[in-house]
């Protein structure tokens, strides 16, 4: 191995410790040209965009892509492989994969979206009070500290054995996963804010608390709730897709793209794309918020640690 | 530096890639591994009715009398003789003299006359078998010598000695029974079968171990005793994908928990050998509580018969491996009545919607049909299964193009059977495995036997008044004739949709030969006594 | 440094007792009477009222809570309504297996995410950096389930090399071994990115230090610059990250059981919950949840001891 390769120079900040975020140490990120634009011109970001809001338009148009009816059984059309006609095939029931996925991301989505939306108000709420409050800070960011001492998944075990079963289990499980994040992401980014000059000034002229955090702590933690936000519901669906899977979740006959995984795979031998295309929907979901989100953020505001 | 490092690793990977794939043959030499989904929550013949439960007791303990593979005739068991008395009351069971439980102490009638006792709940501390019935209407079991059994009844009970061959009628070891308590069955066992209890691990495996004394087995299966193979492993593998790959690739040797989408694939591998028993009796179907509201009119359950096709449910579910029914009764099971099968509704969806259509329902907007004010809807519950859950959506289905709306609930097996005592639901889907017509229908459609398993609430006087008639009578076309009269007032009223009559094969892998499906009760290998491994 | 330690055993106490009294709220919301499961189903209803009186059923709610711990401390679970079996013997019996696969399963992917971090660090910008960054965003994508229905597709149902019907054997046997391969990779496969990931951020940072610049001056070997310097340091937040990873892999683990037929505790708690089998859900939910606080505490103090900011303060 030689030695004559010198090391790159490195822009990114010191190691940073233990999970959340470091707070910059340097103050609110100068303006920069626009986010969307610093997005598109990165290759990796625009792509990913795009496959967001394929997927998120593939979802609301649903009744309307969908060749057939996602429920509609053709018992002459059992398990039938990819085709002309069949784009994803049919599944056990001869129903066709790609309607059932096409209604079945309105599921997925929609359970991942409501979870990250209850979780994330909730967190978010924590976040701001803690920073701004001090004398609650402690207590928050502790009771934060041990819901963050469990997995999801445990959330999700504990939820189906106390309420059964089901997509509202799922939901309120990754909720409660999901308010410690964002709490303290969002706690972060505001005291960056807070321990500026002009927070001081705007509390001496008289301004109330609620107007201090809607005017001025909420926008600067935009950039990291957002950018939070797109990672966690990538990491929202896989969770909820493999509880779904485990039978903890969506329950047949709806679908769901982990449902649909799970009851394929009793015919993996036989006709794999049953569960395969649906466990690679899954992917791609995920794999086009994860990269959006690292996209978003290397726009928005490349020192965030998330 | 680094690439000496990384050529070991690589080196030490390869190393242990070829060790590891290299032994292809993995099973002890004289051990032979059953695959099956689920298993029995307890090994006690009279606590549990499950088929995971019996297919263990018949390897681990004897009957009085056995089943042939025709599903008809009755062999000597335990008993090597018995006489009837006249008037069909009094059965004397002359037992064999050289049976020995596991562990080796003397099988005599009193332990048989106990086991027994201990089924009907006449044992202390008493046992409710769910399946006392079966037993008959029992005056007194007594041993009146040590070899001497009498089974005196109150009324005849002309099925009695095919439903002795169940394995309800197990014997067991008294000393044990006590001995263990609650834990019977859960953490040993005692029978006089060709195989002794090993150890369990619950959903797991069950290792059995052979019964090296054993030379009482059932004169249908070509060895007699003791067992070839030292032991068998009963391993749970829930997954199905799971199980055929095991097969195929030997790491078990026997199953009959083959999806029958498998079943073509797997013929085409010239490994597998392949038995099935065509005099297999285990119908799925789905039954309506007729005293609930919307699925009490007949109308409704006639226009379900039409509305479902069943012969792209069977090619559906069961990939075409079942038959296609038609009334409650196999037509191979004894008391079977062709005429009623024609009188049951068939498939014609516009039929359904025409029966519909005369008895006053009119389809709303909302795509289900409305009679007085009461939407046609009801409620199925059922066991959470992949033949369930495939039958359900497309019964769903089908149901909703004629008008009527069926919403599903399918439990966990554990829990799924005490919902289904409830009165909660409208519809249920269940399987079940029977011997003959009058077996079939005196399951299910005598009064006395509601709310389980007479589910469909099925109060008729009538239908209670041939039943008795076809139990009690010792002239076989006087049970037939009874028998027939129920299939037609059935077909007629349509409490119950017959959706596929399911077929046995046993599967076994290169390492075997014996295994030969039998099918009583479900149970795929009966003793296990002519598996060998080769 | 102790008082990190003090603080950091002070927060898991709480959180250990909160565990607790969820599973014990779980089994008062259930509606399953345990006197009536312990009794069995042909109980006499004075059985049942004395078993209530012997397991305390009747007393206040808090007192019986205090029945609970103490039962609790003496290793009493309960018993599952399905088998009657107690469930801390299921959990003796899972457990084993399930601490196999997640080991197995680090063993291989921490190594091999560090491995592939370093590179990615030292070669950054490069083809080989970008494709490795690839290969992590779509290792933390990919679904455990997807993985592992892939490999039993192709090596155990294709090809025939490796088993995936549940354990083969003592871990010391050949069985043990090959039956675990597929499900450790499978479980692996999801941390290899993360811990890329991390590695990746935490070399490029030390490779810019001073005391890295120092050695590299003084004519070091460039692999012992990276190993030695560079790496060492980085550890620090690796194994911290690691750490954190444990929950996710427990998720994994969950579905790797259920895929392989492996019998864990994921498998059993999942197959509890399914089967309205409440003492044992409770038993796994406990038993899962104290582990990973466990497991986190000794992350913690793993972390203070190697990082000397922490040690020092």
């Amino acid at each position: 191995m030689s030695a004559v390769i010198a090391p790159p120079p490195s822009d990114d900040p010191s190691a940073e410790g233990r999970g959340g975020l470091n707070p910059p140490a340097s103050q609110v990120a100068p303006r920069r040209p626009s986010p969307i634009r610093m997005l598109m011109r990165d290759t990796g970001g625009a792509i990913s965009l795009f496959f967001v809001l394929l997927i998120i338009a593939a979802a609301l148009l649903a009744p309307w892509l969908a060749p057939r009816d996602p429920f509609e059984t053709d018992l002459m059309a059992i398990m039938q492989p990819p085709s002309a006609e069949y784009w994803f095939g049919t599944d056990g029931q001869g129903r066709d994969i790609l309607a059932r996925m096409l209604y079945g991301l309105r599921v997925t989505l929609g359970m991942g979206l409501a979870s990250l939306i209850a979780g994330g108000v909730l967190g978010a709420l924590i976040g701001f009070l803690a920073a701004f409050y001090r004398r609650v800070d402690g207590l928050l960011m502790r009771l934060m500290d041990i819901l963050l001492s469990f997995p999801a998944i445990l959330f999700g075990l504990a939820l189906a054995a106390i309420f059964g079963p089901g997509l509202t289990s799922v939901i309120i499980a990754l909720s409660i996963a999901t308010v410690p994040l964002m709490a303290r992401i969002v706690r972060s980014s505001a005291l960056v804010v807070m321990g500026l000059d002009y927070i001081e000034a705007a509390r001496a002229i008289g301004m109330s608390d609620a107007r201090l955090i809607t005017r001025h702590l909420a926008p600067n933690c935009l950039s990291a709730i957002f950018v939070f936000s797109t990672l966690r519901l990538g990491q929202v669906i896989l969770l909820g897709s493999a509880l779904s899977f485990l039978g903890l979740g969506a329950q047949p006959p709806l679908a769901e793209l982990g449902a649909m995984a799970a009851q394929g795979r009793n015919f993996l031998f036989i006709a794999p794309h049953i569960s395969v295309i649906p466990s690679l929907g899954i992917f791609v979901i995920v794999l086009a918020f994860n990269l959006l989100g690292d996209a978003l953020r290397d726009a928005l505001d490349p020192r965030l640690r998330i | 530096m680094l690439r000496t490092w990384k050529r070991a690793a690589l080196g030490g990977l390869a190393a242990l890639g070829l060790a590891v794939t290299a032994q292809a043959q993995t099973q002890p030499r004289n051990q032979i591994t059953i695959m099956r989904e689920i298993d029995s929550d307890r090994y006690d013949p009279h606590r549990s009715t499950a088929l995971a439960g019996g297919e263990v007791l018949t390897m681990l303990s004897d009957t009085l009398v056995s089943m042939d593979f025709d599903m008809r005739t009755i062999q000597p068991g335990l008993a090597a003789r018995w006489d009837v008395s006249p008037d069909g009351l009094t059965y004397t069971f002359h037992l064999r003299t050289d049976v020995t439980f596991c562990d080796g102490k003397p099988f005599t009638a009193e332990d048989m006359a106990f086991s027994l006792n201990r089924w009907i709940g006449r044992t202390t501390p008493r046992v409710v078998s769910p399946v006392a019935w079966r037993a008959g209407n029992v005056k007194e079991i007594r041993a009146t010598g040590p070899h001497t059994l009498v089974y005196e009844l109150n009324e005849p009970f002309g099925e009695l000695l095919s439903q002795l061959t169940l394995f309800f009628g197990s014997a067991l070891d008294p000393a044990a029974v006590e001995r263990l308590g609650d834990n019977f069955g859960v953490q040993g066992f005692n029978g006089t079968g060709p195989y002794c209890w090993g150890s369990w691990t619950p959903r797991n495996e069950m290792v059995l171990t052979r019964h090296p004394t054993y030379r009482w087995g059932p004169p249908s299966l070509e060895n007699r005793g003791p067992a070839h193979v030292e032991r068998i492993v009963w391993r749970v593998i829930p997954e199905a994908a799971a199980r055929v790959a095991a097969l195929q690739a030997n790491q078990a040797d026997v199953t009959n928990y083959i999806p029958e989408a498998f079943w073509d694939a797997i013929r085409r591998v010239p490994t597998v050998t392949i038995s099935q028993q065509p005099n297999y009796f285990w119908d799925f179907f789905m039954g309506f509580k007729v005293d609930k509201p919307v699925v009490s009119d007949v109308a409704i359950r006639r226009a379900v018969h039409q509305a479902v096709n069943r012969e792209g449910l069977v090619r559906a579910v069961w990939s075409g491996h079942a038959e296609v029914a038609r009334n409650i009764v196999n037509p191979r099971a004894a008391d079977y009545d062709a005429q009623s099968d024609a009188m049951v509704p068939a498939f014609d969806q516009a039929a359904a919607r025409r029966t519909l259509d005369e008895a006053g329902w009119r389809m709303g907007t909302d795509g289900v049909r409305v009679k007085d004010g009461q939407r046609a809807t009801f409620l199925l519950y059922g066991i959470n299964t992949l033949a369930n859950q495939r039958s359900g959506e497309i019964i769903q289905q089908a149901l909703r193009q004629v008008g009527i709306e069926m919403r599903i609930q399918l439990f966990d097996a554990t829990v799924a059977w005490g919902r289904l005592a409830t009165q909660e639901f409208d519809a249920f889907f269940l399987s079940y495995p029977y011997v003959s017509a009058t077996d079939a229908l005196s399951l299910y459609w005598h009064s006395r036997n509601r709310p389980t398993p007479n589910r469909m609430n099925w109060a008729n006087p009538q239908t209670d008044a041939w039943l008795e008639g076809a139990r009690r009578a010792i002239d076989p076309a006087e049970r037939a004739t009874l028998a027939a009269n129920i299939q037609r007032q059935l077909a007629q009223e349509a409490p119950w949709l017959t959706l596929a009559r399911s077929q046995m094969l046993v599967f076994a892998g290169p390492r075997v030969t014996g295994a030969r499906a039998h099918g009583l009760y479900g149970i795929g290998i009966y003793k296990g006594l002519d598996l060998r491994v080769r | 440094m102790l008082r990190h330690a003090m603080q950091r055993i002070g927060l898991a106490i709480p959180v250990l007792f909160g565990v607790l009294l969820i599973g014990f709220l779980l089994m008062q919301v259930v509606p399953t009477d345990p006197a009536t499961v312990r009794a069995g189903p042909q109980a006499t209803a004075e059985i049942v009222a004395a078993i209530r009186t012997e397991l305390g059923l009747d007393q206040p709610i808090w007192v019986q809570f205090g029945i609970y711990l103490g039962r609790l401390a003496q290793g009493d679970l309960g018993v599952s309504i399905i088998n009657n079996v107690p469930v801390t013997q299921e959990l003796g019996a899972t457990i084993g297996p399930t601490l196999e696969l997640m080991f197995a399963a680090l063993l291989w992917s921490i190594p091999a995410g560090i491995f592939l971090g370093t590179i990615a660090a030292y070669w950054r910008g490069s083809l080989l950096d970008k494709f490795i960054m690839a290969i992590s965003v779509a290792g933390v994508s990919v679904p455990v389930f997807f993985l592992g229905l892939v490999l039993i597709w192709f090596v155990g149902f294709q090809w025939q090399l490796l088993p995936f019907t549940g354990r083969g054997g003592p871990l010391w046997s050949m069985d043990g071994i090959r039956a675990l391969i597929l499900p450790a990779v499978t479980l692996g496969g999801v941390l290899v990115g993360p811990v890329a990931r991390m590695t990746r951020t935490a070399v490029v940072d030390t490779l810019s230090a001073d005391h890295v610049r120092t050695a590299r001056a003084k004519g070091l070997a460039e692999h012992l610059v990276v190993l030695r310097h560079a790496l060492r340091n980085a550890l620090i937040p690796v194994v911290t990250l690691i750490g954190l990873q444990i929950g996710f892999l427990l998720g994994g683990a969950v579905v790797t059981e259920t895929i392989f037929s492996w019998p864990g505790v994921g498998r059993l708690a999942v197959g509890a919950i399914l089967s309205a089998d409440f003492p044992m859900a409770q038993g796994t939910i406990i038993v899962l949840s104290a582990g990973f606080i466990l497991i986190n505490l000794t992350v913690d103090l793993l972390y203070a001891v190697l990082d000397p900011r922490v040690r020092q303060s």
